[in-house]
């Protein structure tokens, strides 16, 4: 090989990684603002999902399980309203707007992560004043598809209705009181339960149980 | 000494069937672009016949909708890959064609999951754990490098329309069984409402499956084509 090879085939390499790089920042920066609105309205409508009776849900910080960025949210609801005329200082117009001068907490969402058999399991979980758990969902897995998959069937879910931390726990059978594991899938069924809901309530109780009421 | 000898040798299948239509395109091998896209589908089917990329094929046919998404993907990828080869066969140095070739399949698979995450996510939701594995699919590569790198941009276009379709069947046909055995259900639609043979879901299932339909093609090529069967050595990606 020459050196008039080795210049040649470096241009070569260089030409097109240079073309197809520009290519790939055109899409991306089509796409990901795309993208990135679309993840904002996936989380809301899940928030929305699992605390449908909240007026409003704000983040209030984030935590870590499994070296991941989870975050945790207060639901609250609104007591009492108050109209205000609001003057606009364009069209000098009066619009009048509703806003919340007294708002009552009804519980919290964390989201969680738990650790299952192909992958890690992510959750949100509502829990009212008390931390019994309201309603859960899983937002995303990659556990295997017509086994661990049935994490997200609502037979599954419906379970972890009204638990209180004690009770969820997975059990391989019939059972009323406790969360019973999904056959062929214990590892994702003990993932979702004992690892990511557990735990998200865990933390919520030990932050917020000593009166610290958001 | 070997070794010395194998480094300046060319890269060619050593196949009888290669080495008899040496010095020919593919074109004039298989009569027309009809032929082409045929030979995709039927004679070098991607799984039954070259029983090439059983890793990604035995991990998403599990359900039908599963193995059609993704079968659709491998086809976009393909047909992009094939004709972007092409188009650049006479600048791309034989030197460096394979991480030219990589970078290419790369991008173009990076481009579906970018549109996809954007504009298909329920879709994406299923199966975007599987679109990156397309980057090592030995089936695109090959014929990147089997018949894009020698043939005119129509006819790599053509016989990327005839793998990508081709794979895309084989999901299809793969998937129906694995999902009504294994599941009871077909496209999530609930058929029978039990789950007859969960085996079937699982790895296990998918090459059982594989290896029956594999056994089926050969039978039909041997007993009425007068062919000798299926002759790739299977190959993960």
């Amino acid at each position: 090989m020459t050196a008039k090879d080795i210049v040649k085939i470096s241009l070569n390499l260089v030409a097109i990684y240079l073309i197809g790089g520009l290519i790939l920042a055109f899409v991306y920066s089509k796409t990901s603002p795309i993208i990135f609105i679309k993840n904002k309205e996936e989380k809301e409508a899940a928030l929305k999902k699992v605390m449908p009776e909240a007026d409003r849900i704000e983040e209030l910080g984030t935590w870590e399980p499994h070296e991941k960025h989870a975050t945790y949210y207060i639901a609250k609801v609104c007591e009492e309203e108050k109209i205000e005329k609001i003057k606009d200082a364009q069209t000098g117009d009066f619009r009048e707007t509703k806003k919340c001068i007294k708002d009552k907490v009804i519980g919290y969402v964390v989201e969680g992560f738990g650790k299952g058999y192909s992958s890690y399991i992510n959750v949100l979980v509502a829990v009212d004043k008390n931390f019994v758990v309201k309603k859960i969902a899983v937002l995303h897995h990659g556990e295997t598809p017509g086994l661990g998959d049935e994490i997200e069937r609502d037979y599954f879910l419906n379970q972890f209705d009204g638990k209180t931390i004690e009770h969820l726990v997975v059990i391989k059978m019939e059972t009323k009181d406790n969360i019973q594991a999904i056959s062929g899938a214990t590892i994702s069924s003990r993932a979702v339960a004992e690892d990511g809901v557990r735990n998200g309530v865990k933390m919520l109780i030990d932050k917020f149980s000593n009166g610290v009421k958001g | 000494m070997s070794n010395h000898i194998h480094r300046h040798m060319p890269l060619k299948l050593v196949d009888e069937d290669t080495r008899q239509y040496e010095g020919i395109t593919h074109l004039q091998r298989y009569g027309s672009y009809w032929g082409i896209i045929v030979n995709g589908i039927f004679g070098e089917n991607t799984v039954f016949r070259l029983v090439l990329s059983l890793c990604p094929t035995v991990a998403v046919t599990n359900s039908l909708r599963n193995g059609f998404i993704l079968g659709v993907a491998v086809l976009f990828v393909q047909i992009m890959v094939n004709v972007t080869v092409s188009a650049l066969r006479k600048f791309i140095h034989p030197r460096i064609r394979i991480p030219i070739y990589m970078f290419i399949i790369a991008g173009w698979v990076t481009v579906i999951d970018m549109l996809m995450a954007a504009y298909a996510r329920a879709a994406y939701a299923q199966i975007g754990l599987y679109i990156q594995i397309i980057v090592a699919y030995a089936s695109i590569f090959a014929r990147a490098e089997l018949v894009a790198s020698k043939n005119k941009v129509v006819t790599s276009l053509m016989d990327g329309i005839g793998m990508g379709v081709g794979y895309v069947i084989a999901l299809v046909i793969i998937s129906f069984f694995r999902e009504l055995l294994g599941r009871g259900s077909l496209w999530g639609w609930e058929i029978i409402p039990t789950k007859p043979l969960l085996i079937m879901i699982l790895p296990t299932g998918g090459f059982l499956v594989i290896g029956i339909l594999i056994a089926f093609f050969n039978w039909i090529d041997i007993r009425f084509f007068k062919g000798k069967g299926a002759s790739g050595a299977p190959s993960c990606h």
